[in-house]
């Protein structure tokens, strides 16, 4: 992955950043408006959990590329990582309808919709690790 | 179909007062209040139906419940204050036989 | 996706340019019929504000940057709805799925009740049972034996819907597992406690009443585990009394014991069981008094058992507005004149 920068997210302030660093590299790499809402929204929801249920956190935003049958596809890949409670049931947060519960983890499936890749790790009590790529079509 | 639970606690009992209806919609709240109760060791339970008009049978299973926890914890449970259509419930199902639900309305009051 | 949305891109530009041309209600119903097509290729909201947007920027090439900023802003409030959508979306399918599964389930416990009635020689026999919802925690359950004795059971079990019907399954195949020679009612009873109390949580019972009618003596001996009494109703005297039996619901005590009762069943006379469905049905101005169903009972007794029980099905059904609230079983057996 080339050129990731990464924002601490212990503030709404954090949230705001880590959402600027998304937009700016979701235009640099040449997403429209509303994949850049997108993903800024994505980001914001993966900040939210860290900034309301972890300890400490970053979002990284960087761009990712894959050989595909038409060549190379580009993509923004964000990462939120937390030290933070974790995640008990993955397959909980993950389902529709746990977004309602405003709890850790809310927001999840939306984010995995917004996104093309979703992908996440916990351990209870050490923290998650949520990686999302978007692809630019 | 409304329910409420009003809990005080007693020298020698808790005393819990419902009213309302309890249903399959509003057994899940009282079983919240009641059961936790019985799960004190040697304690008496003490549920005043006074202004409970009706009681389905998933309310009835609440009470089984209820009965089966306090005696596990050597406790016991009694319900007092049942009206005519609550009473015959209890008789009918022969739930009377084993709960306690003697006419103890004057003296709880 | 890609060729669909291009259409329906092409689509809008028409139809919104003609709109700002005429200005009439005709365009406005495009409107309306275009928001159907958005909707079925599963366009999300913040794709219609940028459609929006870009043929706004291609009519209009000189609009005010402010304006065209709006949108901007409009879209990333559009997207939580969008979020919003889809999920509602995949719920209905959630939903769909667990109606679908239920059907199945319904299906399969249908199978669990007896496919015919039985027919013995001087005894008319109707029931009718329906579910509140879709599954029922209502049984019953004929057995004719070698002796000409008529077996009839019915239950109810706490509650209803699934978790009712799950338990109801067990009582089916507890009484399939009874010994073959025939129980007297009493002990059929009390053997089947025994399986029920070993076998459900704790707040969990089941109220049955068993009988067992003689077709050759004409005597019907039965036992209760506090179910709802039934009638009785005499032709001689041409009055219906309470058919109880009293005795403590199933899976409560470890060792249940019941009493037995007894009946000679004269000419012209039957016998009514019931779940608790058909008594406590309610209607506007409350529940329903036991008289009120031997009325509706004696309204139609000029009939044949099956089209009594249906027939008081569709009274009681239209008082309470067609809502049951709980799973109605009516059996009657009549000795026939």
């Amino acid at each position: 992955m080339s050129s990731q920068s990464c924002v601490e997210v212990h503030t709404e302030w954090g949230i705001v950043s880590a959402r600027q660093a998304g937009r700016n590299k979701a235009k640099e790499i040449g997403f429209g408006n509303v994949d850049q809402a997108r993903i800024t929204t994505a980001i914001s929801e993966l900040a939210r959990n860290i900034y309301l249920y972890a300890e400490k956190g970053e979002i990284c935003i960087g761009e990712v590329s894959e050989m595909g049958g038409a060549g190379v596809k580009k993509g923004l890949q964000i990462t939120a990582k937390d030290v933070g409670p974790g995640i008990d049931n993955i397959r909980e947060v993950m389902a529709d309808g746990f977004t309602t519960s405003g709890g850790l983890g809310a927001g999840l499936p939306g984010v995995k919709r917004l996104m093309d890749h979703f992908d996440i790790e916990s351990t209870s009590g050490e923290g998650t690790t949520i990686t999302a790529i978007k692809w630019l079509r | 179909m409304n329910m409420e639970v009003a809990h005080t606690r007693e020298e020698d009992k808790d005393l819990l007062k419902v009213a309302g209806e309890i249903d399959a919609y509003t057994a899940p709240e009282l079983r919240e209040a009641l059961v936790p109760l019985t799960e004190k060791e040697g304690n008496l339970v003490v549920v005043d139906l006074e202004n409970v008009d009706y009681i389905d049978s998933t309310g009835l299973g609440i009470f089984i419940g209820a009965l089966k926890s306090a005696h596990n914890y050597n406790g016991d449970l009694k319900i007092i204050g049942l009206n005519e259509r609550v009473h015959r419930l209890f008789s009918i199902t022969g739930l009377d036989e084993v709960i306690d639900i003697g006419e103890e309305r004057e003296e709880a009051k | 996706m890609g060729d669909a949305y291009l259409r329906l891109q092409e689509q809008y530009r028409k139809i919104l340019n003609q709109y700002l041309e005429n200005k009439n209600e005709q365009g406005l119903y495009h409107a309306q019929q275009f928001s159907k097509k958005v909707l079925e290729n599963q366009i999300s909201p913040e794709e219609v504000v940028s459609l929006h947007l870009s043929t706004l920027e291609e009519s209009f090439p000189d609009i005010p940057k402010g304006a065209q900023d709006s949108f901007e802003f409009l879209l990333e409030v559009m997207i939580g709805y969008g979020l919003a959508y889809q999920e509602h979306q995949s719920l209905k399918d959630r939903q769909r799925e667990l109606e679908s599964e239920i059907d199945v389930a319904a299906n399969m416990q249908q199978t669990f009740l007896p496919s015919g009635i039985p027919e013995p020689e001087d005894l008319d026999v109707g029931v009718l049972s329906v579910p509140a919802s879709k599954m029922s925690g209502d049984y019953y359950h004929f057995v004719h034996d070698e002796n000409d004795c008529l077996g009839v059971a019915i239950a109810d079990i706490i509650g209803k819907g699934v978790p009712a019907a799950l338990c109801m399954s067990m009582i089916k195949y507890a009484m399939d597992s009874l010994p073959e020679q025939r129980l007297q009612p009493a002990d059929l009873l009390a053997n089947l406690n025994r399986v029920v109390e070993q076998n459900v949580a704790s707040n969990m019972f089941i109220t049955m009443m068993y009988g067992s009618y003689d077709v050759r003596a004409h005597t019907f001996q039965y036992a209760g585990a506090g179910h709802e009494p039934g009638f009785y109703y005499s032709a001689e005297a041409d009055e219906f009394e309470e058919l109880s039996a009293k005795g403590i619901v199933l899976g409560i005590k470890r060792h249940a014991e019941f009493r037995e009762y007894q009946r000679v069943v004269a000419p012209g006379d039957f016998i009514v069981l019931l779940s608790d469905g058909v008594t406590e049905c309610r209607t506007e101005q409350g529940f329903i008094e036991r008289e009120e169903i031997t009325r509706l009972i004696r309204n139609h007794m000029h009939l044949s058992a099956q089209e009594m029980v249906n027939h008081v099905f569709h009274e009681l059904e239209k008082l309470q507005g067609f809502q049951l609230r709980d799973d109605f079983t009516l059996m009657i057996l009549r000795r026939e004149v």
